[in-house]
């Protein structure tokens, strides 16, 4: 019986110096390394008292073609919450610019941005997208980089190199990705599906999460309204119950 | 300019008086352009018409400066312009340029450094020139008289009238320039005063009271006021003009202030033998900027643009320019710029026989704020300076990408919305604070604006309605929910009215998906046009 106990005490034992040895190595970052995403029904899936990590590669697709739009949105959404008032590199790859145009300046502060705080490159290969979102993440004046890519995503080595780049320096980097740029295998810490949902919202899908989720997400993801007093319904839906960048779930939960 | 023959006679230097005279030894010339303002903005092959620069003057227009055409016809400085006109109906007129004048004699001293390293700028206020310090210079040139000629052939080149005298003060050199008998006149070393003896008062620098007051005495050269005991002349005169006086006859003595020059920031290295590899160049970069940051640190200077000139064994050279966001000093930020400049051009780069010459030039350059020192030295004091920090990646990327590419934001002050939002390269002049942004409620601008407006099918109510369903890159959206229009006409105080500028009416649709457009409508129905035309302009997030 004694014998019993010993065995099962010591099991015990190995188990919490196993499970401490084990946390090393997991991404458990320190308070005021996270960044709540700002939608309520959201953040209480997160990790619990995390957030999303700021030393990490988060990555935004656009569901389809007619998403991209919103997936920007939803990734300067991100990139605002981030850079917590220091600078911003955004980037487009050419074909992003002759698709969509640019960032529109004075649209920027929808979004939480102030224009003052964006450096913009304007139009470049992904390659030197991902050099320059590599430089700027060494830099201790920039806040947060978001990469805009419609066609092409990078490859796993770079996505790799990019997240440990993030890791290394603390700071974010929001990859957003058309449709088009396939699912490739990605070493981001969370990897995100919006499409444009109706009466001015997103749809939201948390399709990959390092670590584990602090409760599971609706399986048909989140709808959110980000703007919802903005633009009244013509279908005479009081549209006064919520305000700025709350959220509220219409589906799962 | 032709050399006039006549010489002035001046006495053999055995004759001099040199009790009172002080003999330095020192040799200057004076040169005096006559027609400076105007000879520097003429093209050189309407030298032969005249040509006349005017100025506001106390609310009409007068002639500041003239040619030698001009002059011929009877134009002088200070006369109207309309008198001028009725004169000469001819001529060419162009306003002057008060600062052109300066920076141009400026250029002219640093060029003349090529002759003496002392050259100075004529205190005069009314004329233009300078004076050189020659002394133990003109044997360079075969002699003083050799080196005038020179000097003369070089600027009559350049379409530039000039009168030049040596002498052995600055003041007698001054005066022989401007009211010498020639236009070349070099006076023997060791003349002693009676060089000037027989010119007027105004050949001493006198102020134009001073000169009144001679010409009233009736003291029409300089010999009749040197006979004067000097204290009486003091006490009528005052003591500025009896020490121009002085200075002019060689008994006071005067200081040449020389122009300083700009330093330079060139390092310059030469191979014994030409190299071909850019690694190799890039290396050789890299030791020129350790040299070039010591030197523009000692200055307390920053570069803000970097040249670096590669010239081949053929003597071929190619160059490359690098800019930077904020001044700096630093050599490994300066070396890392040009190696990644050298990378990008390392592709279509033709080494030939070698690189045998390469110059580093810090062409623009501006002073560098030292960051105030901390008062603790906590963990804060070890972070770079964000603004540095952000100059730093600026170059960087624009070193890479090019510097078209890498933009920040500006608002314009417009109520057109492609062009109240522009881009401008980081490493342009900072936009302008000054344009409030414009109050816009959020969610009324796309987050994405088209290049261009794309034209698009539309069905909507006539006149002024909504659009029902529209068609845009052959994808066709139901519009479940529409918002506008708001109505933006076009500026009218543009001088050159755009052929198609009409007034817009743009609304906000939702389609069936829930994606959201800025569409409009160019020009109102019936009034404007018969048939409105709908174009798609941005993308709501």
């Amino acid at each position: 019986m004694r014998e019993k106990t010993y065995q099962a005490e010591r099991r015990r034992l190995t188990v919490a110096r196993l499970r401490q040895k084990l946390q090393k190595f997991e991404l458990i970052p320190a308070v005021g390394d996270a960044v709540f995403s700002g939608f309520d029904a959201i953040d209480a899936c997160l990790p619990p008292h995390h957030g999303l990590l700021r030393g990490a590669m988060h990555e935004i697709c656009a569901a389809k073609t007619g998403d991209f739009a919103s997936a920007v949105g939803f990734g300067a959404h991100l990139g605002a919450r981030f850079a917590d008032g220091k600078a911003v590199l955004s980037g487009q790859t050419r074909q992003c610019v002759s698709e969509h145009g640019q960032p529109y300046a004075l649209a920027l502060p929808t979004v939480g941005l102030d224009r003052h705080q964006l450096i913009h490159i304007d139009g470049a290969d992904l390659t030197d997208l991902l050099w320059a979102a590599e430089e700027a993440l060494s830099c201790p004046a920039v806040g947060c980089v978001v990469l805009m890519s419609l066609e092409r995503a990078p490859d796993f080595t770079a996505s790799r190199r990019l997240s440990m780049a993030c890791r290394a320096s603390n700071r974010p980097l929001v990859l957003v990705l058309g449709a088009e740029a396939g699912q490739a295998s990605t070493a981001a810490t969370t990897r995100w599906q919006i499409s444009a949902a109706p009466h001015n919202g997103w749809q939201v899908y948390l399709q990959r999460l390092r670590g584990s989720f602090a409760q599971t997400p609706p399986t048909a993801g989140w709808q959110v309204f980000p703007w919802r007093e903005q633009l009244p319904l013509s279908d005479g839906e009081a549209a006064s119950e919520n305000v700025q960048l709350h959220t509220t779930t219409a589906y799962g939960n | 300019m032709p050399h006039t023959p006549r010489e002035p006679v001046f006495p053999a230097p055995d004759n001099v008086p040199v009790a009172n005279s002080v003999p330095t030894g020192r040799r200057i010339a004076a040169l005096w352009f006559p027609y400076w303002l105007s000879e520097i903005v003429m093209p050189v092959d309407k030298r032969m018409n005249p040509y006349v620069l005017a100025e506001h003057q106390r609310g009409t227009q007068r002639l500041a400066a003239v040619n030698t055409a001009a002059e011929a016809c009877g134009l002088h400085t200070g006369m109207s312009l309309a008198d001028a006109r009725a004169l000469v109906p001819d001529m060419h007129v162009d306003m002057l340029d008060p600062a052109r004048g300066g920076v141009f004699l400026d250029k002219c001293a640093r060029w003349l450094r090529r002759y003496t390293p002392w050259v100075g700028a004529d205190t005069h206020p009314d004329s233009h020139g300078l004076l050189l310090d020659i002394s133990g210079c003109a044997h360079l040139f075969g002699g003083e008289r050799q080196m005038i000629d020179d000097m003369c052939a070089r600027f009559m080149r350049r379409g530039i009238t000039l009168n030049i005298a040596v002498a052995d003060t600055i003041g007698s050199a001054w005066a022989l320039a401007h009211y010498g008998p020639s236009d070349t006149i070099v006076a023997p070393s060791g003349h002693g005063p009676e060089a000037v003896m027989d010119l007027p008062p105004d050949a001493l620098r006198l102020p134009d009271d001073a000169v009144d007051l001679c010409r009233r005495l009736g003291l029409d050269t300089v010999a009749a006021l040197a006979a004067f005991p000097r204290s009486s002349l003091t006490r009528r005169f005052g003591p500025y003009p009896v020490m121009r006086l002085e200075q002019a006859l060689g008994q006071a003595s005067e200081m040449l202030n020389p122009c300083v020059p700009a330093p330079s920031f060139i390092i310059r290295q030469t191979l014994a033998q030409g190299v071909t590899q850019i690694a190799a160049i890039a290396t050789l970069a890299e030791k020129m900027c350790d040299a070039l940051a010591a030197k523009l640190f000692a200055a307390g200077k920053g570069a803000v643009r970097l040249d670096l000139v590669l010239t081949r064994a053929d003597n071929e050279a190619q160059a490359l320019s690098v800019r930077l966001a904020a001044p700096s000093a630093e050599a490994g930020h300066m070396a890392r710029l040009l190696t990644t400049r050298l990378e990008r051009v390392a592709r279509g780069f033709d080494a030939g026989c070698g690189v045998e010459n390469l110059c580093l030039a810090a062409s623009s350059t501006a002073d560098i704020q030292p960051p105030q020192a901390p008062l603790t030295l906590g963990h804060r004091a070890l972070k770079a300076p964000p603004v540095a920090a952000l100059a730093g990646l600026f170059d960087r990327l624009a070193g890479r990408l090019g510097p078209q590419i890498v933009v920040r934001p500006v608002i314009h002050a417009s109520h057109i919305p492609e062009q109240a939002v522009g881009y401008r390269p980081v490493h342009a002049a900072a936009p302008d604070e000054q344009i409030p942004d414009t109050p816009l409620s959020p969610q009324t601008r796309p987050l994405f604006m088209l290049c261009a407006p794309e034209p698009i099918e539309v069905i909507a109510e006539i006149p002024e309605g909504a659009p029902y369903r529209f068609r845009w890159r052959r994808v066709l959206h139901e519009v479940t929910t529409a918002q506008g229009p708001e109505r933006i006409s076009p500026e009218w105080w543009p001088a050159a009215r755009q052929h198609n500028s009409l007034t817009r009416d743009y609304f906000q649709v939702e389609d069936r998906n829930g994606c959201r457009f800025w569409i409009y409508r160019d020009g109102l129905y019936g009034r404007e046009t018969g048939r409105p035309r709908w174009f798609m302009h941005g993308v709501f997030p």
